[in-house]
């Protein structure tokens, strides 16, 4: 376990340090650290999987406290949940169907890991008519006596509660671990290569002699303009340069390099181009569970001005970002004010950022958030 | 005259308000020190020399709306001349409906604006404006001067950044400021109370044609339902008619895109091979249109009227100066 500390430690300073750029490659490593968390928790005879679930928990607490603005990272937590209660149900069916032996009820969030070892038979009876139910009020409150914890689930997705019954309680540790750690392998891999499925689909939204408008740079988006051009189709692009990061500058010189046409145009001419533009594609940074997207700041003013002109707003989004939360108040609550430094140079204007009539409140503020919120009717797709 | 042409070439003068009297006071000169050569008629001739220096100013800068409407003053006012006057006389009689055309049309109409302007703002309110537009500053520190407590956000964007000057001397009066590029609009729209733009010129359909932005400014502001106050002085009005930003714009210095004044981190666009120029193109746009929906009054000298009611302006006041 120390090993697994020093390695949380080592995350979740970076997290702090906003050090990680961009969500994919959070989620990655969010699910690489807890892959190795798993690995290292011990393993229990009764009750591995709430086990696991208590340690994956309180790494993934601390992880999204350090940076709750990157929603990449609790939605890899919440996944990784989802995935140990599953493996566990369907070790528990196989073994269920298999044996149909001694039953033993667990419930998810409780506590009492040392009481379990021998049930009397009324007890095993009782706990096989309440095995395999997904967790209804009833069942809740039948332990309720039993178990010290209110039962109760987090605030993300994890539905089925895992009733695990064991034949043989060794073997079926060892399983369980083993299939989790195969599923997060999985769940690896999809973030990789979730840009490549989207783009994929490049084709079939893209077609000839068209015009896409496009703001700042997302990788997601470069693939899936560089993959329709692969596919023969010609057509070319209006990035917007996105001030105060300028990124555009960037996406667009990574067009030019692989061949496509495009234009690079001022973030304020957005809505003059817009009426020419035959469709809006850009990526996000995480799409919330109303169907609104936290994107790169000034896309709220580009996704007003498509549906002004009607032209359609298509979001790309690899699997990580999608996020079971509401948002509430998101252009304050889910932001982050960037440094100053990129709008105003600090030594021309020293004189007016000093404290000046006599309030002492300072007279200049300066503002550069990083997100803005669309919300779900601004977006087509 | 070619002070004035390379002035406007450099950049420095730059407001619509600024090059046109600046272009008007430079004519003033040249007629002063015209003399008509022999065997021509002083209105023809001058007419043409006015001509040439026009073609010069263009090839400097395309000419804004308010020249536009300027030159077409001054042209009629010397064609009106009456063939009787002598030449001295007629220089005089140019230069002095020169003069009154600047302090009636401009700066006598930028003290009504003012008047009325700042009748539209309340204690505690937030302002929020867009680019560097002089009626709009003056506007703003007139209101400060009357006692009024409210905040301004000063909103601003690449690549002529006009807005840190409005914003240095906004601070140095004493004025509470927010600073923000456009990109940031829908964030800081939550707290904003009213919106003051300027215009460098309005169509006859209500259409505002002012600095690149405006028109993103406008659409969220009413999007966020915030009223939308465009301040602008009635000789800028021009009865065309245009439906979108394209079809009539100016395009600035292309390079003025890639390069980011004082952040060197940001020059990804340098060095650049020849393949990918070839794809690349850089596209600098100076103004666009605002379309009236957007805007809920225009503040001019003739009152506070709807941006429906440009047309009539254009047409019943028009007729009003030529005959000065």
């Amino acid at each position: 376990m120390p090993d697994t500390q020093a390695l949380v430690n080592d995350f979740l300073n970076k997290l702090k340090k906003r050090k990680i750029e961009g969500s994919q490659a959070t989620a990655k490593q969010t699910a690489e650290l807890l892959r190795s968390v798993i690995s290292q928790t011990r393993m229990p005879y009764t009750n591995q999987a709430s086990a696991l679930i208590h340690s994956v928990k309180a790494v993934g607490e601390r992880l999204i406290a350090a940076n709750p603005v990157e929603l990449a990272v609790g939605n890899v937590v919440r996944r990784v949940l989802h995935i140990i209660r599953e493996e566990d149900l369907s070790l528990t069916t196989a073994a269920m169907a298999g044996l149909n032996l001694s039953a033993e009820s667990d419930d998810e969030d409780d506590t009492d890991r040392d009481n379990h070892p021998a049930l009397s038979a009324a007890a095993i009876a009782a706990a096989s008519r309440s095995t395999l139910r997904p967790p209804s009020l009833q069942t809740l409150l039948e332990d309720v006596p039993d178990s010290a914890a209110v039962p109760h689930t987090s605030s993300s997705g994890g539905d089925s509660e895992g009733k695990s019954k064991s034949a043989d309680k060794s073997s079926r540790s060892r399983k369980l671990k083993h299939d989790v750690i195969e599923a997060v392998n999985e769940l690896i891999q999809d973030i990789s290569t979730c840009r490549e499925l989207i783009a994929e689909q490049a084709v079939e939204h893209i077609h000839q002699n068209e015009v896409i408008l496009t703001l700042g740079s997302s990788r997601t988006v470069l693939e899936f303009l560089c993959a329709a051009k692969e596919k023969k189709r010609s057509f070319r692009v209006f990035v917007a340069e996105g001030a105060p990061r300028y990124q555009g500058h960037l996406l667009a010189k990574e067009l030019v390099t692989r061949g496509l046409q495009t234009t690079l145009i001022t973030d304020s001419a957005v809505f003059a181009m817009i009426s020419r533009v035959n469709m809006v594609i850009v990526g996000a940074h995480a799409v919330m569970a109303n169907g609104g997207v936290i994107a790169p700041v000034g896309l709220n003013m580009v996704a007003l001005a498509a549906q002004k002109h009607a032209v359609p707003f298509v979001v790309l989004a690899g699997s990580h970002k999608l996020c079971p939360l509401y948002p509430h108040h998101p252009e304050v609550l889910l932001n982050e004010l960037r440094s100053p430094s990129e709008l105003l140079d600090f030594g021309e204007f020293s004189d007016c950022l000093d404290f000046g009539s006599g309030i002492g409140a300072p007279l200049l503020h300066v503002v550069n958030p990083t997100f803005d919120y669309v919300p779900p009717k601004l977006r087509r797709a | 005259m070619n002070r004035v042409g390379l002035q406007y070439l450099a950049g420095d003068l730059s407001g619509g308000n600024a090059r046109c009297i600046a272009m008007l006071q430079a004519f003033q000169e040249a007629i002063r020190d015209y003399s008509t050569p022999p065997e021509k008629t002083l209105t023809r001739d001058l007419t043409s020399k006015i001509g040439g220096f026009v073609s010069f100013l263009i090839e400097c800068r395309p000419l804004s709306m308010s020249m536009g409407n300027a030159i077409r003053f001054l042209k009629s006012r010397i064609a009106r001349l009456p063939l009787t006057l002598s030449e001295s006389e007629a220089k005089t009689t140019l230069c002095s409906d020169i003069d009154r055309f600047i302090n009636e049309k401009i700066v006598l109409a930028d003290k009504v604006i003012l008047r009325h302007a700042a009748a539209k703002i309340r204690d505690g309110d937030v302002l929020l404006t867009y680019g560097s537009s002089c009626v709009v500053e003056m506007i703003l520190l007139y209101a400060h001067e009357l006692g009024k407590q409210f905040r301004v956000v000063v909103v601003d964007s690449h690549p002529m950044l006009e807005g840190q000057k409005l914003l240095r001397r906004l601070v140095v009066k004493g004025l509470s400021c927010i600073y923000t590029q456009l990109n940031a609009i829908s964030y800081v729209m939550h707290e904003v109370t009213r919106v003051f733009l300027g215009a460098s010129s309005i169509f006859s359909n209500g259409t505002v044609y002012s600095m690149v932005g405006t028109a993103s400014v406008a659409m969220v502001a009413h999007a966020f339902r915030v009223p939308v106050l465009v301040c602008c002085e009635a000789y800028k009005f021009h009865e065309r008619v245009q439906l979108d930003s394209i079809c009539f714009n100016e395009l600035g210095d292309p390079d003025a895109i890639s390069k980011v004044p004082g952040r060197v981190d940001v020059n990804f666009l340098d060095n650049l091979t020849d393949k990918q120029k070839e794809n690349l193109e850089l596209l600098n746009l100076k103004y666009d249109a605002t379309p009236s929906d957007y805007i809920s009054v225009i503040v001019t000298d003739y009152g506070m009227i709807p941006p429906t009611s440009v047309p009539v302006i254009v047409r019943e006041y028009r007729k009003e100066y030529l005959l000065i």
